[in-house]
């Protein structure tokens, strides 16, 4: 099952993104190779020899529109700054204040950490002179293509690293947790509301006779989970199976007991949060307790009537071991 | 009397981790444990689980992540809010109820990667977080409980396991509305 719910989330991910990406291309949504206009003012004058100099960028918002075939507006001027080099003049859009959609999306397509800014290439202009204060050109963006592929690449191995360095970091909560509740475990806080617990668990396990040790170790069991005590609570649930095995007369389907306690254990109720959430979401912990222990009430009486209504339900009655024993008895 | 239970929450809520802290050592040493000792030797285990979890976490949180990349989660949760919607479960929580009955750590990752997206006070996270504490890893502790006796046929057990697994979802969203919402 995890299986497939896996591979289907990578497999998913690649064709979404595939479509995404194709639709674009078919559309041409970022204009790849189309010169945006824009007009190009310099407050302090055109400085011809200046190799960076401060420009204010205005985009006509009829003109975005239609260049784009967006809704957005642009913002009535942009800072930027204007490059000069010998291969041409670079305009570059201040990385302060955000940008209308497309913008953002071609922006973030080609940040690098060295240069976050959005630049593009300025169309050949005929005449600047010193006393230019505006003029009308056109800026060409670097062609945006396979974004979503190139971000799903990105975000996997974001993701692993994140995974790495987010479990080395719960090392100091999970060992407090964990020290706590080998404390609990030592000291038989487990033991300690047993015979409280065990005579409301025997109305669930009728085939369990009065005495038996199989409705200790389910007890015990549960209470673990109840107190998050994650180490003890397995090698007792596999006890208590074992002790319901015992019991059953067919040695390879699950009694309706067993699946009782199956129900129980998935479901059970918990007053010590595991360790591991404990970590992972800190003090936050502390009000979490109250909404975890309320659901928890609510799914142990789901489990317990989800056992008890499925086990009365023709397809699974018809294969009880303890119903099919006694009609053999009867014979 | 909601706003009151509510306020009961925020001001107990102060009181539960150090009960834990203090409760634990305490009890065992009422019982006689050699608290200090005990706890070390539990604490070592915190870089065991730490370092074993790191697999599961990777192979969830990449895959999420790519599945949030493609822009395949958001498509996701735009077509399940108006179904989901209608019963006040937001659908960002989904992957949550999918991934908690198949694995434990993986779980825990999906919380960690809410966190990043929609900030550790969010409803959403806390819904997340409610979910993975107030459910087990129902396929997992079916394969190991009827393993160890060579059980083939488990009968109801998963439908009933996956049933509570669906009530505690639910619970988890509409507990986390009713105190925190």
């Amino acid at each position: 099952m995890l299986n497939y719910v896996w591979s289907g989330l990578i497999i998913f991910s690649l064709i979404f993104a595939l479509a995404v990406d194709s639709q674009e291309l078919v559309e041409n949504r970022f204009r790849n190779d189309t010169p945006m206009p824009v007009t190009v003012a310099f407050p302090e004058g055109y400085a011809p020899d200046a190799r960076r100099q401060p420009v204010r960028i205005q985009i006509g918002p009829s003109q975005y529109k239609e260049f784009f075939g967006v809704d957005a507006a642009p913002a009535p001027s942009y800072e930027g700054t204007l490059l000069q080099t010998k291969s041409g003049r670079q305009l570059q859009f201040s990385t302060e204040g955000s940008l209308p959609e497309p913008l953002s999306t071609i922006r973030s397509f080609h940040e690098s950490d060295d240069n976050p800014a959005l630049r593009g290439t300025l169309a050949k202009v005929a005449s600047l002179s010193p006393s230019t204060q505006r003029v009308e050109t056109a800026v060409q963006f670097e062609p945006v293509h396979f974004r979503k592929l190139n971000a799903i690449a990105e975000a996997a191995l974001n993701f692993a690293e994140t995974a790495a360095s987010l479990a080395l970091g719960l090392i100091g909560i999970l060992g407090l947790m964990l020290g706590l509740v080998k404390i609990g475990e030592e000291a038989g806080l487990v033991h300690a509301l047993a015979d409280t617990v065990q005579p409301l668990l025997s109305p669930l396990f009728p085939n369990v006779p009065d005495g038996h040790p199989a409705l200790a170790n389910v007890t015990l069991n549960l209470l673990a989970n109840v107190f998050g005590l994650g180490n003890a609570a397995t090698p007792l649930g596999i006890k208590a199976m074992e002790d319901l095995q015992d019991l059953n007369p067919d040695d390879e389907t699950a009694t309706d007991d067993m699946v009782m306690l199956l129900a129980l254990n998935t479901s059970s109720v918990q007053l010590v949060p595991p360790s591991l959430l404990v970590a992972i979401m800190g003090l936050q912990i502390n009000q979490l307790i109250f909404s975890i222990t309320l659901a928890t009430f609510f799914s142990t009486i789901a489990g317990i009537l989800g056992a008890l209504v499925l086990s009365k339900l023709p397809w699974f009655r018809a294969t009880a071991p303890h119903r099919l024993a006694d009609a053999t008895d009867d014979d | 009397m909601l706003e009151s239970i509510r306020s009961a929450v925020s001001i107990l809520s102060y009181f539960v981790l150090p009960a834990l802290l203090v409760g634990f050592p305490l009890y065992g040493l009422i019982k006689g444990v050699r608290v200090y000792e005990v706890f070390v030797e539990g604490a070592k285990e915190g870089f065991d689980v730490a370092v074993t979890i790191i697999p599961y976490l990777i192979a969830i949180l990449f895959a999420i992540g790519m599945f949030r990349a493609s822009g395949a989660m958001d498509f996701l949760v735009n077509a399940l809010d108006p179904v989901l919607g209608a019963i006040g479960v937001p659908a960002e929580v989904v992957p949550m109820g999918i991934v908690r009955p198949l694995t434990g750590s993986g779980s825990a990752g999906v919380v960690a990667d809410m966190i990043n997206q929609y900030g550790e006070d969010s409803l959403i996270v806390k819904m997340a977080a409610t979910m993975f504490g107030s459910t087990e890893t129902t396929f997992y502790v079916i394969a190991v409980y009827f393993g160890a006796v060579n059980i083939r046929d488990t009968r109801h057990a998963v439908p009933a396991g996956l049933f509570a697994d669906l009530v505690g979802f639910l619970a988890s969203v509409y507990v986390v509305r009713l105190l925190f919402g």
